[in-house]
């Protein structure tokens, strides 16, 4: 294998070399969690394929088509139109309150007809390439330095800024994660970290006043559910009744009774988890976040192994994204965050995420894919 | 040189990118360790919740999905023997709130109060309920509505939250007055009933307070069914997990013929307080059993209105009570058929001894009077004909009272009947050790004489007297019935212990008072050919002639008591009429009697087919659901 590319400079791997390079084993386990999400959006509909099962399986067939795409494209390409991606990305979320569509109170979608789109899901991903694409240029000596970290958290900072206005408080909190995440892994210093948190805390209050009603109310019942049983507390109680009751074996494949008699607010999506749970118990719920931190450890292993910063930091990106997606989702639904509309990746039921989700994992595997690839410096280019 | 001093150089500056991609590895091993660590975190959740509380949980989601709605049974109509519906369930219209669904529950009433005139009273009730209990029972708000009310209360459902409307059943009554005692009436279940059957809990059942509703209530209630269903989040059923349908009660068929009770009714209402009851002497059925005054059933078993209730229930004639098992009068005269029979059954007198009434007779230092100097000649015919006291004084005397008392109660005197009338008092046939145990005190030989007449400590209720007519004209032990088996002929009564040649003698006598002159109801006799009616009247004293004047009026006056079989040589039927205070027998009881008998043998009511009460397919599921238990 290694007089396949050696130390070479020469990128130009074969379509035949990139297939043997490709991580099979991990994705054998990101489609086994799609499929777990089938069945469960079998069960969840009564024992149906409609409406939700069979566009799920569907959706990620076309996404597992984009995700070949993406891992086997050139890494250089990816590199050059990281920040173009981002600039993109962030124009459309300024277009989002002015033009976007409105729903539950909150503007988040972008839309034609039929066709409807969320730039925060994108935002999710090019945020990802950009910080890695803006490390991958800066000198290794300088990433200590305050100056350089300020394009970074204005990166971060904007997007974060824009999905709060929308108001999304669980993408924000993603942004949030993601981009200190990537932070962290590039070298910055654990100084600025504690900095950071001291800051959060001393502007929590602060923040409390900037929320909206909604937004507080969901805080406070997450506090105290039972503040108010049939109101804003309902999701969280209901779905911990859901959770609890299906017991060590839970109450069978499709013989969940919170879920199939609409006690669950959004089954199909936000707490998809929970219907799982309760049908399959507490086995089966550890059984997929075990296949969740399979994934993720395999994207650990799999970014210790890059060479490039840009590689590397993309692949961790993305891993801290569906581990963001994933823990905060499980958590909310367990009563442990409050509600703030974060999808279970892969499986819940719903386009958007699921491309934002299968393209990441692109990402990954095209960095393990190019993992033994370096850039020259003139490939690096200027920040811009 | 320089350039080896350079690479030097080069090696002395650190390697950043060396330094940094060090630093990733252990900062990605960090992260990773930190997110299988939160996973942990996420794991413990999931164990806590599923694991260590999860009995807890898997209550609150039992609670969630299932409830349990017990479907009250319809009750049995009650119809009379030709099958004139007396006692039915009708629909109900009635409006509950929610008050968990209300927005405000003040504002829901009032929204109601423009369909529905809502009173102070139930407004507080209404309040009071949905304080103390959980708010997503419903209250009941106003029942009996109309369709117009019911209709626009539905139109404007949506725009008044919390309310509900539904449809139950409540019990109605046709021929109300004349059937009232009777048939009784239903009310709220007690405590000690709900205790015994839980599905007296449900809100707006009923359960027969008097009456036969009361003791044909185990059969006219039917069973509860009971409906599992899985609801979702508003309480909407989702579908049913399985039903047990509640069996309709039993329909019930009176023995009660409702045209002659009417006319019965009719004829003794002008009476302050007066009962009859007429039975058929063969089956024991009773046709008539009709007391004045009377009430409306309706009135009370449904949507009672307090004042009239109490009206009722302190009114000083007790309109409430069946005079014709609960009043309890001296038999007087009526009980000289009694006396005539333990006579000649106990040998003390017969048929040919003839005594002299001087209009008074004395025991020990005792004077007791007869009504009229009847002179010489006196035999037992005579004596029942012209009712003669003094005859009977003696017959009474020569027998002794425990002799009396063993051939009343062999008439059927002194007892309750099982046959499902509520309330039947005892009456009272007295005897030495009656006295003993209940007076403390010796039985005196005067006490035997006015026995004799019926006067002194008997007592008798006018079914009972009915009963001791139907068994002197049969000689068989005739006990009453109140309701049709649907079987044919039942076995024949079994016999008295009773010569029937005494019986014959005492028969005799009593076609005598109605049907010959002198007797006593010879003012009564029918004005039927060939139908020839026999009786006894009776006139017994309240309070005896000396102390007339302590209780004067109304109170003071005589009982009027008259009874009688007809046809008089082939009996059928038997009847009994007692007028309190109304007088003399013979000119207040006796023309009661037989203006009803001779609509009765007119009718012939026992010589027609009786209706038979479809119960066989009664075990249809009701619709009267109840509103109960939700979540």
């Amino acid at each position: 294998m290694k007089t396949l590319f050696a130390d070479s400079t020469e990128p130009r791997l074969k379509l035949r070399q990139k297939l043997l390079l490709l991580n099979w084993p991990f994705l054998l386990l990101v489609v086994s969690i799609a499929l777990v999400g089938a069945a469960a959006l079998y069960s969840v509909a009564g024992g149906a394929l409609d409406p939700w099962a069979s566009r799920h399986v569907f959706r990620f067939c076309v996404g597992l088509a984009l995700l070949f795409a993406v891992a086997f494209s050139d890494i250089r390409w990816w590199l050059r139109s990281a920040y173009p991606l981002y600039v993109v990305a962030l124009l459309l979320m300024v277009l989002v309150p002015l033009i976007g569509i409105e729903s539950g109170g909150a503007r988040r979608w972008l839309g034609y007809g039929e066709f409807s789109f969320q730039p925060s899901e994108m935002m999710k991903v090019v945020l990802v390439l950009a910080l890695a694409r803006y490390y991958q240029w800066l000198p290794p000596e300088r990433v200590w330095r305050p100056d350089a970290l300020l394009p970074p958290l204005l990166m971060i900072g904007v997007p974060t800024l824009l999905a709060l206005a929308q108001p999304d408080l669980g993408t924000a909190a993603l942004f949030a994660v993601i981009g200190g995440g990537i932070l962290f892994l590039a070298g910055v210093s654990w100084v600025y970290f504690i900095a950071a948190i001291v800051g959060v805390v001393v502007a929590l209050p602060y923040a409390w006043e900037a929320l909206h009603d909604y937004q507080r109310e969901r805080v406070l019942t997450f506090v105290d559910p039972e503040r108010d049983p049939l109101g804003a507390g309902y999701h969280i109680l209901q779905s911990k009744i859901a959770i609890g009751s299906g017991g060590l074996s839970g109450k069978g494949y499709m013989q969940g009774t919170q879920a199939q008699l609409n006690f669950l607010p959004e089954k199909h999506t936000d707490f998809i988890f929970t219907m799982f749970a309760e049908e399959m118990g507490f086995v089966g719920a550890l059984g997929l976040l075990a296949l969740y931190l399979l994934v993720l450890m395999f994207i650990t292993y799999m970014a210790l192994r890059c060479r490039s910063v840009f590689a590397r930091l993309m692949a961790v990106g993305m891993g801290l994204c569906l581990f963001a997606y994933v823990f905060i989702n499980v958590a909310m639904v367990t009563g442990l965050v409050p509600v703030v509309g974060i999808p279970l990746p892969l499986v819940s039921y719903g386009g958007t995420s699921m491309l934002t989700m299968i393209v990441g994992l692109g990402f990954v595997l095209n960095a393990h894919v190019n993992r033994k690839v370096t850039f020259r410096p003139e490939e690096t280019g200027a920040l811009w | 040189m320089s350039k080896k001093a350079l690479d030097y150089g080069a090696k002395k500056k650190p390697d950043y990118a060396r330094r940094l991609s060090h630093r990733f590895s252990r900062r990605a091993l960090l992260v990773g360790a930190g997110q299988a660590g939160l996973f942990g975190l996420l794991g413990w959740r999931l164990h806590q919740l599923q694991i260590l509380d999860s009995s807890d949980y898997r209550l609150l989601s039992d609670d969630n999905r299932m409830t349990m709605q017990l479907v009250a049974p319809s009750r049995g109509a009650i119809y009379d023997r030709f099958g004139t519906l007396i006692a039915e369930d009708k629909e109900n219209l009635r409006v509950l709130v929610l008050p968990a669904f209300c927005e405000s529950l003040p504002r829901t009433l009032d929204a109601l109060s423009t369909v529905v005139p809502i009173s102070e009273a139930t407004r507080d009730r209404v309040m009071r309920a949905a304080r103390r209990q959980s708010g997503y029972y419903p209250v009941l708000v106003a029942e009996a509505l109309t369709w117009r009310q019911f209709a626009l209360l539905n139109v404007l459902a949506p725009q008044i939250p919390g309310m509900r409307t539904d449809r139950s059943a409540y019990r109605h009554y046709n021929h109300a007055r004349a059937m009232a005692h009777v048939v009784g009436y239903v009310g709220m279940a007690g405590k000690a009933e709900v205790n015994e059957d839980p599905v007296m809990r449900l809100p707006g059942f009923r359960a027969g307070r008097t009456g036969v509703e009361k003791s044909f209530d185990q059969d006219l209630r039917g069973s509860p069914g009971s409906t599992k269903y899985e609801v979702d989040v508003r309480g909407r059923v989702v579908r049913e997990l399985g039903s047990r349908p509640s069996t309709k009660g039993r329909d019930v068929v009176l023995t009660i013929d409702h045209h002659l009770q009417t006319v019965a009714l009719d004829r003794i209402k002008d009476q302050r307080v007066a009962s009859i009851v007429v039975m058929d002497v063969v089956t024991g059925g009773i046709l008539v059993m009709a007391s004045t005054p009377t009430f409306n059933p309706n009135d009370i078993a449904f949507n009672p209105d307090l004042s009239q209730w109490k009206e009722l229930a302190k009114n000083r004639d007790h309109p409430l009570h069946n005079r014709a098992v609960r009043g309890q009068y001296p038999p007087g005269s009526t009980f000289k058929v009694v006396t005539a029979l333990a006579g000649l059954s106990a040998g003390v007198i017969d048929q040919k001894e003839q005594m002299r009434c001087p209009g008074l007779y004395a025991v020990g230092r005792a004077r007791f009077r007869c009504w009229r100097s009847h002179g010489g000649g006196i035999d037992v015919h005579r004596a029942l004909k012209e009712s003669c006291d003094v005859y009977f004084y003696e017959a009474a005397k020569r027998m002794g009272i425990d002799h009396l008392a063993k051939v009343a109660r062999e008439l059927g005197l002194g007892r309750t009947y099982d046959c499902g009338l509520a309330g039947q008092k005892p009456g009272l046939i007295p005897d030495k050790a009656w006295k003993r145990s209940s007076r403390f005190e010796a039985w005196y030989p005067g006490e035997t004489v006015i026995a004799g007449i019926g006067q002194g400590f008997v007592l008798s209720t006018p079914l009972q007297l009915a009963v001791m007519t139907a068994r002197v004209a049969t000689g068989r032990a005739v006990l009453p019935k109140m309701v049709l088996s649907g079987k044919d002929e039942a076995e024949p009564w079994p016999l008295l212990n009773l010569d029937p040649a005494h019986l014959e003698i005492v028969r005799n006598g009593m076609i005598a008072v109605v049907n010959e002159k002198g007797g006593t109801a010879g003012r009564s006799k029918l004005k039927l050919p060939d139908v020839q009616m026999a009786g006894k009247t009776g006139t017994s004293q309240v309070i005896s002639s000396s102390r007339r004047h302590l209780l004067p009026g109304w109170d003071g006056e005589t009982h009027a008591l008259f009874v009688a079989f007809a046809p008089a040589h082939a009996p059928r039927y038997a009847a009994a009429c007692v007028v309190e205070h109304g007088g003399g027998g013979s000119r207040a009881a006796a023309p009661v009697v037989r203006d009803v008998m001779t609509e009765l043998l007119q009718r012939d009511p026992a010589g027609r087919r009786p209706f038979v009460a479809n119960n066989a397919v009664a075990a249809a599921p009701s619709a009267l659901a109840a509103v109960e238990n939700t979540q």
